[in-house]
């Protein structure tokens, strides 16, 4: 099978490709990719247990899905699926995240919009997005979103934090609920 | 290619430690931790943008064949960069990604 990495290979070799369009946006297409082949081998090799990957296409490591499948608190036996889209200007701008399941959770919305710090492209304080950071941090912090930056002050989905805030037994059900439904 | 050791920036180092302390007599040699300053070094050595040793051509300056053109950038906080890098990265955000302090250049050069 021909691996992204073997086929950039090549592409060095041939410099000047023969099937290459627009020479501009090929050559920065290759940077996010001569980055993303280091990091997605670094991301397989230190990926949390509760974490799983996987390339639809592995000529497109900028494009992938993450299960999470929490093993504690209030999401665990659910199993939720990110979808994952690198642009094209990577590593100036972070990696684009949508949740695909429905889940009840006050720093995600309903619709799959996601409150990570690390995946905010302009920020103030030092907790946005860095050219330092890579794909592991993406994963860890879409992991940890069911632990420790389970975070209900700063909502997004605010009827959720609020619901938790009102009745703790009753947000777990309603929870639970959808895990149920959505995320089996 | 693989030469990680150079000495200008030991030096660079050594000299911005010793002015921080206030002293401006030369520091000793009995104190320098050999391994702490090769740690350091290897930390900077390696530009944490594109993630190629500074003193080689950063990524995009390799892939488009202008490796003369590619010069390292020194900020105040001692952080070294590919300036390629660097200048694409202070267009979005004006501090340095690895200590997060407002960017300064401190030097130009190879
Ligand atoms: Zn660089
Ligand atoms: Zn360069
Ligand atoms: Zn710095």
């Amino acid at each position: 099978m021909l691996t992204l990495a073997s086929k950039l290979k090549r592409d060095d070799g041939g410099k000047t490709g023969r099937a290459s369009g627009a020479s501009d946006s090929t050559h920065r297409v290759s940077i996010r990719d001569r980055l993303l082949t280091k990091e997605v081998s670094e991301l397989e090799a230190h990926l949390p247990s509760t974490c799983k990957a996987s390339f639809p296409d592995e000529d497109k490591l900028h494009h992938f899905q993450l299960a999470v499948s929490p093993d504690e608190g209030y999401y665990q036996s659910g199993r939720f699926q990110f979808e994952i889209d690198v642009p094209e200007a990577y590593n100036m701008v972070p990696p684009k995240v949508r949740c695909l399941t429905r889940i009840w959770h006050p720093n995600i919305t309903e619709n799959g919009e996601i409150c990570l710090s690390l995946l905010r492209e302009h920020s103030i304080d030092g907790t946005g997005w860095a050219p330092t950071r890579t794909l592991k941090d993406v994963v860890w912090g879409l992991n940890s979103l069911f632990t420790d930056l389970l975070n209900f002050d700063d909502p997004l989905n605010i009827d959720a934090a609020e619901h938790h805030l009102r009745d703790k037994e009753d947000f777990r059900n309603k929870v639970q609920d959808y895990v149920k439904h959505y995320a089996r | 290619m693989d030469d990680g050791d150079e000495p200008p920036i030991v030096l660079s180092h050594n000299t911005s430690l010793s002015s921080k302390s206030g002293g401006d007599k030369m520091f000793s040699l009995k104190k320098w931790n050999a391994v702490a300053m090769w740690s350091w070094d290897v930390e900077c050595d390696t530009c944490a943008i594109c993630r190629v040793q500074v003193m080689d051509a950063c990524l995009r300056c390799q892939a488009e064949n202008k490796q003369e053109d590619c010069v390292v950038v020194w900020g105040e906080c001692n952080h070294s960069f590919h300036n390629c890098c660097m200048s694409l990265w202070v267009k979005q955000n004006n501090r340095c990604p690895l200590c997060q302090q407002d960017w300064v250049v401190q030097r130009i050069g190879k």
